[in-house]
């Protein structure tokens, strides 16, 4: 059983402790004085203390802050504009219409995986007057892509026809090369 | 990251693309079916310029249920190509069509009335 005398003396033990601590402060303090007190005044030893316990002060010219690195803006630079194709302008004759018409149907088929809607008789008929009229003009100096779009033939579609027409006037492609450094077509 | 204009949205077709350099990035901004994509300039394969080649729609080869072909054709997704050795990716992703973890850097866009941003 504990009286209430013993439990004052509990705070009384506590003191010696708290007390024992500030010596330590001051040898502490002592230690963080220079090694040399040659030519320092009583001021200069009390700010030099103050310092020690306060931290360096920000204008201080020992303690200066490394400057804020501030980002400089970007530059930006436009290189390069790349335009979208421009279409052919469209320019309307009855035969035009016509083959327009036809051509739609004709895609209409091969959507639908039909690829007899026309026969090779008739392929054949096709080309050639499409290959003929199509190197006139080229050749006249009435130039326009040969096809509407990037998005009309596959590049397989294009290698297979280039092919076949080589193959059918027995050209290299060699050949086709030289012919397009000379011409200019 | 800020917000750095590039351009005013009236001098962009549809289709038109701009090559910018930002910093040290440079970036391709294509317009798109109305909206703006910006993706890095430089090809994932050897460094090419990804955003200068062709814009091709997505080919693809349809088949019978029996297997046999319908022949090949466009989807309605966009590419764009690099010109030097054919890498092809995703216009809206930046994905590359066929190994998606393969990607290019994407910025984003922002239009601020008829200003065009790219936050980089």
């Amino acid at each position: 059983m504990s009286s209430p005398r013993t439990k004052k003396a509990a705070p009384k033990a506590a003191k010696p402790s708290t007390k024992a601590a500030k010596p330590a402060i001051k040898a502490s303090r002592a230690a963080s004085k220079p090694a040399s007190d040659e030519g320092m005044t009583g001021r200069d030893k009390a700010n030099f203390i103050k310092a020690m316990m306060e931290g360096i002060a920000p204008k201080d010219a020992s303690g200066k802050r490394p400057p804020i690195k501030v980002e400089a803006p970007k530059k930006v630079e436009i290189l390069r504009k790349i335009s979208a194709p421009t279409p052919v302008e469209r320019k309307s004759n009855p035969l035009s219409d016509e083959a327009l018409k036809f051509a739609a149907r004709l895609e209409e088929k091969f959507a639908n995986g039909d690829f007899e809607a026309l026969t090779p008789e008739a392929t054949q008929a096709l080309m050639t007057a499409i290959c003929k009229l199509y190197s006139a003009n080229a050749e006249a100096g009435n130039k326009f892509p040969v096809v509407k779009d990037r998005f009309s033939v596959t590049g397989t579609d294009a290698m297979i026809l280039c092919g076949a027409l080589l193959k059918a006037v027995d050209l290299q492609v060699f050949e086709l090369g030289m012919w397009q450094s000379w011409s200019g077509i | 990251m800020a917000e750095q204009f590039i351009g005013k949205a009236s001098e962009f077709k549809d289709g038109d693309r701009q090559i910018v350099r930002i910093g040290e990035d440079e970036i391709g901004v294509f317009k798109h079916e109305g909206a703006f994509y910006a993706y890095s300039n430089f090809c994932l394969h050897q460094g090419g310029p990804a955003c200068e080649g062709l814009t091709i729609a997505n080919v693809e080869e349809r088949l019978r249920p029996d297997k046999t072909s319908m022949g090949l054709h466009f989807t309605d997704q966009m590419n764009f190509v690099c010109p030097w050795h054919g890498y092809e990716y995703d216009m809206k992703t930046g994905c590359h069509v066929k190994d998606k973890s393969v990607k290019l850097r994407k910025y984003d866009v922002v239009t601020k009335g008829n200003d065009v941003y790219v936050v980089a």
